[in-house]
């Protein structure tokens, strides 16, 4: 019993530590260490290619070249938009 | 055949091109150059993170080309000025096809949405060109806040039945100070042809083009037709007459009554 406590507590602990973005609709969990600082760091992580993607962060329009000075927080919304075929 | 000018900008092809349903972006950019286009429309999605490397546009030729982002999946005026805001970050231009479609059955655009989208964008420094079903008065509506053209519909989207709103569209022609550029429905040269015909200033086709057989091909085939409907149109169409009228003389027959 006592050690089921002390991993639950563990379990609580680490998974508390974890941060989270919601990308696009999808809620991620990043381990501190690995959690993207930028949005270039984001796209990068994710292997976003196209030349034409375009970002929202918490509403906020981002342009592509703003990228890399644009910080990314715990608990943020960010959708990522690209152009693509359309009529 | 006479230059076509959107808001200042001069084009030498009357035949816009959208840019989805084609197999591959190989195929799609060979049409285009068949096509003789300088507007490709596109559209703004979600960039799919399962298959982020995907560049469905890699292949258009961003100096040949204007790109005319759309507002597809707009369903009221907030989410179809949101995208305008979009595609002016992602494109750094601001032409826009404003497109709001609520009714996802039969794609029909909502005129009170995109009047009030078309007003907000206008003001924001967007080129307006709306999608809108063949509506005089709002045509005139839009003409008036300031739209650098008006989109009537020949048809609902991707149906090819042509232009079902030929009579209305002619009053829009008749009425409009803006270009007229006949969006969607437009399956055939010969559709194209008749638009241009009865004097609208363009055409924009994309289904009937990307889903062909040889959509090089018919890309061909819709330049020419475009082409053909306008010459026709700048050379003065006589109206269509209830009787016979000969076309040879009416005299010197080979009988002497």
């Amino acid at each position: 019993m006592q050690a089921l406590l002390s991993w639950e507590c563990f379990l609580f602990l680490w998974v508390s530590r974890m941060k989270s973005l919601k990308v696009n609709g999808v809620e991620r969990q990043f381990a501190p260490d690995v959690m993207p600082g930028t949005l270039s760091a984001l796209l990068e992580m994710l292997g976003v290619g196209p030349a034409t993607v375009v970002a929202e962060v918490d509403g906020r329009i981002v342009r592509r070249d703003e990228f890399h000075q644009t910080q990314i927080k715990d608990g943020q919304q960010i959708e990522l938009i690209k152009l693509m075929g359309g009529g | 055949m006479d230059k076509l000018t959107i808001a200042g900008r001069t084009f030498d092809s009357r035949l816009l091109v959208g840019t989805g349903k084609f197999s591959s972006p190989q195929v799609m950019a060979q049409a285009l150059v068949a096509s003789g286009a300088q507007i490709v429309t596109v559209a703004l999605r979600r960039v799919d993170i399962d298959n982020p490397a995907d560049d469905t546009l890699r292949e258009i030729d961003r100096d040949r080309y204007l790109l005319l982002p759309n507002t597809s999946g707009a369903r009221d005026a907030e989410e179809a000025v949101r995208l305008s805001r979009l595609a002016r970050a992602a494109t750094g231009i601001e032409w826009v096809k404003l497109e709001v479609t609520p009714d996802p059955y039969y794609l029909l655009p909502c005129p009170v949405e995109t009047l009030k989208a078309a007003e907000i964008l206008v003001k924001d420094g967007f080129v307006v060109l709306p999608y809108i079903n063949a509506d005089p008065i709002l045509a005139k509506r839009l003409q008036d806040v300031g739209t650098a053209t008006v989109m009537p519909l020949g048809s609902p989207i991707g149906s090819n039945q042509g232009l079902k709103t030929r009579v209305s569209l002619e009053i829009i022609i008749e009425q409009s100070s803006v270009p007229v550029v006949v969006d969607a429905g437009l399956g055939l040269p010969s559709h194209v042809a008749e638009a241009m015909e009865i004097g609208a200033d363009a055409v924009l086709v994309n289904t009937a083009i990307a889903t062909a057989a040889d959509p090089v091909e018919m890309a061909a085939a819709f330049k020419l037709a475009v082409e053909a409907g306008r010459k026709a149109y700048e050379a003065g169409p006589r109206a269509p007459t209830r009787n016979a009228e000969a076309s040879s003389p009416l005299t010197g027959f080979l009988r002497d009554s």
